[in-house]
């Protein structure tokens, strides 16, 4: 056999976990362009749900701050499916492909490598939220003059953040459960409710305000629109506020998040396995 | 050994249509086997109880925000309990062919000298039913919780229009799946067809509303004559009133199968000459 | 980098359980996989680990790899424990699993070694130096830049040696490396084992095929219903079988009765059959040796024929046969 160059470790933690979100952003990216079609699923819903608003909203008012208020709605609807569908299944990818227990054999928490997943599919939302942004200047003429661009700009990376906070916590809910399918199916149009991506979640119920506090974006929204519609009324909170509220609970979906891998890897070694599905 | 028949190998057009039976008898029985397995009880509870509730109440908050008058709601909500019903006519039929994919059965269904009609109707007619149900289900939400009224409606022909929609929007989703047998998967092309359906078909704004270019091909999905058809049957139109929707929708139901069916063969030689079977 | 001092592997009283827990979560079978194994590797050996299916290999290569825990028992690793010491033993080790599992089909053999390279912590400089070698090692240069999922079975597995050594591990397990590969394909991995081993690598080999346990290993343990039923090198493990010599017949139209009546012979210690194929291989062990022939042939029904003929010396299948069926 030829003489190899020798192994060398990468030294330092930071830089092992840069190493290791890296690759992992890169190899799904990878996978995602081999194979983009799954985009499809997780821009359609949002995309048609935004144009049927279109619709009923062009007949009933004028004015594109209405307009971009729905714009902006639909894009976090947009983030919203990739986030419940590509997100949360980043790791249940390896259990079909086959792959779980060369990733499970890694010297490094699982965590790591889901995070990385989590970011580039969170990523592909902006993408989507993006796109539906152009088909509202384009299509609908509406109007994008911000109140408050860096606040606003802020508050949009804060929400990503948020987003993806939360799909690492799915993706640990589905690998600790067999019914991944439902949990994302039943959790789709609940959460663009809950979330007030077209109306107020004040017209709710009471009984579902609890679930629409409790998910970070709607305080995301709620931020993104004060800093970006003139005179928006909303919830009786301000930018700050809403803004704590969500950084606080991005911070509680993480910590969810690790504990819950946590019990992942020692419930893998203690049966072997997570092939089984 | 003496000929008896100058047509020893060949079937007679009597035995042919002996061999199709046996052929939908036998799908019809895979059909219900198969999606007691694929679709178990929480499939079941979403389709049933979780997805048409949101979706309605997506449709309806989003107009009680926009302030239109109650009447607007009203037909809001009734379209998307009628449309509730695609996920399982149009989704789960493309899953046959999907799930053959999936499964690796896909060679061995089409190698078998099989009729094709035969075999995929004789899988799909657990989805009529189970599409029933569910606009059934949603119509009932409509009543008990976003308060449409239904002291006026007609409840024969709001069966009626039910039970043809699903027969129709299957044969659509028959169609959909002879695509998927060409395409790597009919689940993009279902789901997108899927959520179509919500724009296209008077679901929540009348036909009229939509661009002058798209409103004939509103027409085309079954779907857009049932919920004309369901809304009148609601607000008390009698069946005879009912008939001419019906009728063109029975129509329409017709052709797509024929037309699917047509793609079905076409696709198949297709994927013959490029062996696509296995891609997924 | 330094050798540890100890043995590669040292394993002592392993023992390890599956639960099956009924619907209410209640205890409802305990099964045991192993049941108390000892066994040390030493540095630089390549070790073979055999057994029928469900004996007890694949439970103990993922004990020794990690990836379960075990119910009691210790194993040490390099000197580390596997319960404790996890990532700095899966930093150290490399793993072939068998089969098609383990590999990204949908991207190339080039981002399938960067990606675990970077899981592994390799330093990126090193990686970029590295990887080319091992391509060219298992001879993929050629077509690193491809899918994985338009390789062959064989290559597929080649590239899994690759992954396995892209950290440039100490220690490499080998999970029935050869399974399902067609005999060139086999004897490729066969050569890289022994080019491993040449370089001063610890090796722990499962195998379903005896010759090539045989032919690589320097020890092998026999694992038979979650235990070690004996431990040697190969010649000694033949050794237990020396009192026998085996009458290997080619035969025609033979059939299951056939070896029934064989069986059924004084003396005759056992008899392995292979009826599938058109010719049938039918070993007779047995210490008569020569002497046993005439009842051999006596015993032949009508219409049968012995093509062949021939009396052989023990095998290691027949010693593994001997010790998996007691």
């Amino acid at each position: 056999m030829h003489e190899l160059t020798p192994g060398k470790q990468t030294q330092g933690r930071v830089g092992r976990v840069i190493q290791v979100l890296r690759a992992s952003v890169f190899l799904t990216s990878k996978l995602f362009f081999a194979d983009p079609q799954w985009l499809i699923p997780n821009i359609i819903a949002p995309f048609i749900f935004t144009l049927v608003a279109f619709f009923l909203f062009s007949g009933q008012t004028s004015g594109s701050s209405f307009l971009l208020y729905l714009v902006l709605g639909s894009g976090l609807m947009g983030m919203w499916g990739t986030t419940i569908y590509a997100s949360a299944n980043s790791i249940g990818f390896d259990r079909w492909n086959g792959t779980m227990e060369s990733t499970l054999a890694a010297p490094i928490p699982l965590s790591w490598i889901a995070l990385g997943r989590v970011l580039f599919n969170t990523l592909q939302g902006v993408l989507n939220a993006v796109f539906i942004l152009v088909i509202g200047l384009v299509w609908f003429r509406v109007g994008f003059t911000l109140v408050n661009p860096p606040a606003f700009f802020f508050a949009s990376i804060m929400t990503f953040l948020s987003l993806s906070a939360f799909g690492l916590l799915m993706t640990t809910i589905l690998l600790l459960s067999r019914k991944g399918g439902f949990i994302t199916n039943s959790m789709e149009i609940p959460v663009y409710i809950a979330t007030g991506t077209m109306f107020p979640v004040i017209l709710l119920p009471v009984v579902y305000l609890p679930f629409a506090f409790m998910l970070a974006p709607t305080w995301g929204i709620e931020a993104i629109r004060l800093a970006a519609l003139p005179g928006y009324v909303g919830l009786p909170t301000t930018y700050t506020v809403d803004m704590t509220i969500m950084v606080a609970e991005t911070f509680a979906y993480l910590a969810l998040a690790f504990f819950l891998f946590k019990r992942v890897e020692a419930y893998a070694k203690k049966m072997g396995t997570l092939e089984e599905y | 050994m003496k000929s008896t028949d100058g047509k020893s190998g060949l079937l007679s057009a009597d035995s042919r249509l002996q061999m199709a039976w046996r052929v939908f008898r036998g799908a019809f029985f895979f059909g219900r086997k198969g999606l007691i397995i694929w679709d178990s009880w929480d499939m079941w509870v979403m389709q049933i109880f979780i997805t048409p509730i949101a979706q309605i109440g997506f449709f309806a908050f989003l107009s009680v925000y926009l302030k239109y008058p109650s009447s607007v709601t009203q037909f809001i909500v009734i379209g998307n309990a009628l449309q509730s019903m695609s996920f399982s006519a149009v989704f789960a039929v493309a899953n046959i062919t999907s799930q053959d994919k999936w499964q690796g059965t896909l060679p061995s269904t089409l190698v078998t000298p099989a009729n094709r009609m035969a075999l995929f109707i004789g899988r799909a007619w657990f989805q009529v039913l189970l599409s029933a149900l569910i606009a059934a289900a949603g119509l009932l939400y409509a009543g008990t919780v976003f308060g449409v009224s239904f002291a006026q409606a007609d409840f024969a022909g709001v069966a009626l229009v039910v039970i043809l929609t699903s027969v129709a929007m299957i044969s659509f989703g028959l169609l959909i799946s002879a695509v998927g047998l060409y395409m790597r998967t009919a689940l993009i092309v279902a789901n997108i067809f899927l959520f179509v359906t919500l724009l296209l078909s008077g679901v929540n704004f009348p036909v009229s509303e939509l661009p002058v270019w798209l409103q004939p091909v509103a027409w085309v999905i079954p779907l857009t004559y049932g919920t004309e058809a369901v809304r009148m049957a609601i607000s008390g139109a009698s069946l005879q009133a009912l008939l001419p929707v019906l009728g063109w929708e029975a129509l329409d139901g017709l052709v797509v199968l024929i037309v699917g069916f047509s793609l079905f063969s076409a696709f198949e030689s297709l994927s013959r000459k490029t062996g696509r079977f296995e891609e997924y | 980098m330094q050798k540890p001092l100890g043995p590669a592997i040292s394993v002592k009283g392993l023992t390890r359980e599956y639960v099956t827990r009924n619907f209410f979560g209640g205890v409802a079978r305990t099964t045991s996989a192993l049941s108390g194994i000892d066994f040390e590797v030493a540095n630089g050996e390549l070790f073979g680990l055999i057994g029928p299916n469900g004996a007890g290999k694949t439970t103990t290569i993922k004990i020794l790899t990690t990836l379960l825990t075990p119910t009691g028992g210790d194993a040490r690793i390099l000197g580390l424990d596997v319960r404790k010491d996890l990532y700095e033993i899966r930093r150290r080790i490399g793993i072939v699993f068998g089969g098609e599992r383990g590999l990204y089909n949908r991207v190339s053999a080039v981002d399938n070694l960067r990606y675990f390279s970077d899981l592994y912590g390799v330093d990126s400089s090193v990686a970029r130096k590295r990887i080319p070698e091992l391509l060219e090692v298992v001879g993929l240069s050629d077509r690193a830049q491809e899918k994985v999922e338009k390789y062959s079975r064989g290559m597929k597995q080649r590239l899994h040696i690759a992954k396995a050594l892209v950290h440039d591990p100490e220690l490499i397990f080998l999970d029935e490396p050869t399974i399902g590969l067609d005999p060139g394909g086999a004897r490729d991995i066969r050569n890289m084992v022994r080019d491993l081993k040449a370089q001063g690598k610890t090796i722990l080999l499962t195998t379903h095929y005896m010759f090539e346990a045989e032919e690589l290993c320097q020890r092998i343990a026999v694992i038979s219903k979650g235990k070690i039923v004996a431990l040697d090198t190969p010649s000694e493990l033949k050794n237990m079988v020396r009192d026998i010599s085996v009458i290997e017949l080619r035969t025609f139209e033979a059939t299951m009765d056939y070896v029934e009546a064989l069986r059924k012979l004084p003396n005759v210690v056992r008899v392995v059959a292979d009826l599938d194929s058109e010719q049938q291989t039918i070993r007779v062990q047995t210490p008569l040796g020569a002497d046993l022939l005439p009842k051999v042939t006596a015993a032949l029904p009508a219409g049968a024929r012995i093509i062949d003929r021939t009396i052989k010396e023990p095998t290691l299948e027949d010693a593994y046969l001997r010790l998996v069926e007691e």
